[in-house]
């Protein structure tokens, strides 16, 4: 499966962006940021589906929660950033 | 027992509080230190009892309810933040010593107190407006008095310090859970308030409402941005250092949705009415003097002098009598010197949402008895 990782500043803030998003029925999980990708130390983000990425950066952007960084996770557990 | 001390803390607590403290001992790990079943299942406690007290003392972001140890400790966090050495803060005449300390603590910080008659909103509001000018550092109030259950005229006075650009820290330990505090509408810095008295949480617990930049007190892990030795910029975790209380905090939320489910409004008429209850059958005794406000004015907790008997000593014999109250200064002995009572002290008699009538009429009958011999 293909995932895409919302990088959240803290966890409170990880669990409010999975609110929001469930809210408008995308289902996001919140889980420990991988140490590859999270370079300040601890931190958490949330796991969305692959096809959902659009429609999650809207919903956020209109709550003002501008993500902090949004990174790819590939089938074969690689990570690669993206623009969000 | 008749307990009648829940300005100190509430004794009876819905049996949901305790149920929760208890399953979350075994069954709730640290929030934020793992992603774990146990780990995560803290995480979304420690949330929805932030979203709680969000909705409950209207704010729109959970992130800025921070989980405290007390009152005291979240009033140590506001006030360290905007008061500096040599600054200025005022303060109502009536505050506790979890303001006054801290703020004789801060090195050349000059207090200036706001001092209006007991029970006489409109004299509270007009000595704030004569103190409160552009150099003050930030004004310090309590919503309702723990010694004299007089509400003070929070909402004026958060008009005023928006008005003259004052930060305010409202010290919400009697009020919160019993009076509408809405940290929006009144745009105040920071609210304090302890989780164990009126909201019915356990002991140990405290919220502050943050509302503007706040310095931390403790320094240490907080599970995230591990790798910066400088603690983070952001809400809670900036203030949340160390391991939570998450026992504490799964009563609190069960304490505060007890309060939602109730009703502030519900729950103040209902204290308001056994003080009032209680004032009326003592006003009628000799030898009782009973400080007492406007309905506006008093909450469900009240003060009394028993003519000729050291206040201690009449605490005492109420406790003998099956009456637990508290007497002496409250720790608060400015508002003490405010109402004139500082040589006396005071008994005072604090309901909670648990009482009922006729726990009134025996407590009344108890302090009777501590006159009877000599009237």
């Amino acid at each position: 499966m293909v995932y895409y990782l919302i990088i959240c500043r803290s966890l409170t803030y990880a669990q409010r962006t999975a609110q929001v998003l469930e809210r408008v029925g995308i289902p996001g999980w919140v889980q420990r940021s991988p140490k590859l990708i999270s370079k300040e130390g601890c931190g958490y983000c949330v796991r969305i589906p692959e096809r959902r990425l659009t429609d999650a950066l809207t919903v956020l952007r209109r709550e003002g929660m501008t993500p902090k960084q949004v990174f790819l996770q590939t089938a074969d557990g690689a990570y690669s950033e993206v623009r969000s | 027992m008749i307990y009648l001390d829940s300005a100190a803390t509430t004794l009876e607590k819905p049996g949901a509080v305790p149920r929760a403290s208890a399953w979350a001992m075994t069954h709730l790990a640290s929030p934020g230190r793992g992603g774990h079943a146990p780990g995560m299942g803290a995480a979304k406690l420690m949330y929805d009892m932030r979203e709680q007290a969000a909705r409950l003392f209207h704010m729109g972001d959970p992130e800025q309810v921070v989980l405290t140890c007390n009152a005291t400790h979240a009033l140590n966090i506001a006030i360290r933040s905007l008061v500096k050495p040599g600054g200025t803060a005022v303060i109502s005449g009536y505050e506790h010593n979890a303001v006054t300390r801290p703020l004789y603590a801060i090195p050349g910080a000059k207090v200036r107190v706001a001092a209006g008659p007991l029970f006489d909103q409109d004299g509270v509001y007009e000595a704030f407006q004569r103190e409160v000018d552009a150099d003050v550092d930030a004004v310090i109030c309590n919503h309702v008095s723990n010694v004299f259950g007089f509400i003070q005229p929070v909402e004026r006075v958060a008009a005023l310090c928006r008005e003259r650009g004052v930060p305010l820290i409202v010290d919400a330990s009697q009020s919160a859970g019993v009076l509408d505090v809405d940290m929006e509408g009144w745009g105040a810095a920071f609210i304090a308030m302890p989780g164990h008295k009126g909201l019915y949480g356990p002991q140990g617990t405290g919220l502050l409402l943050c509302g503007a930049q706040a310095q931390p007190l403790l320094y240490g892990g907080t599970g995230s941005l591990s790798a910066r030795q400088e603690m983070p910029g952001f809400l809670p975790d900036r203030l949340e250092a160390g391991t939570h209380n998450v026992c504490g905090a799964a009563g609190l939320l069960e304490g505060m949705r007890f309060v939602s489910r109730t009703g502030t409004a519900r729950i103040h008429r209902h204290e308001r009415a056994l003080a009032g209850r209680m004032m009326d059958r003592l006003e009628r005794c000799r030898g009782i003097q009973v400080f007492r406000g406007p309905r506006e004015c008093q909450s469900g907790l009240f003060s009394i002098v028993v003519d000729g008997v050291d206040c201690e000593e009449a605490g005492e014999a109420l406790a003998k009598r099956g009456v637990a109250v508290r007497a002496g200064l409250h720790c608060a002995p400015l508002a003490h010197r405010t109402a004139g009572t500082q040589d006396t002290g005071t008994v005072r008699f604090s309901f909670s949402a648990f009482n009922r009538p006729d726990q009134a009429d025996r407590a009344a009958a108890a302090v009777r008895g501590l006159t009877a011999a000599k009237y």
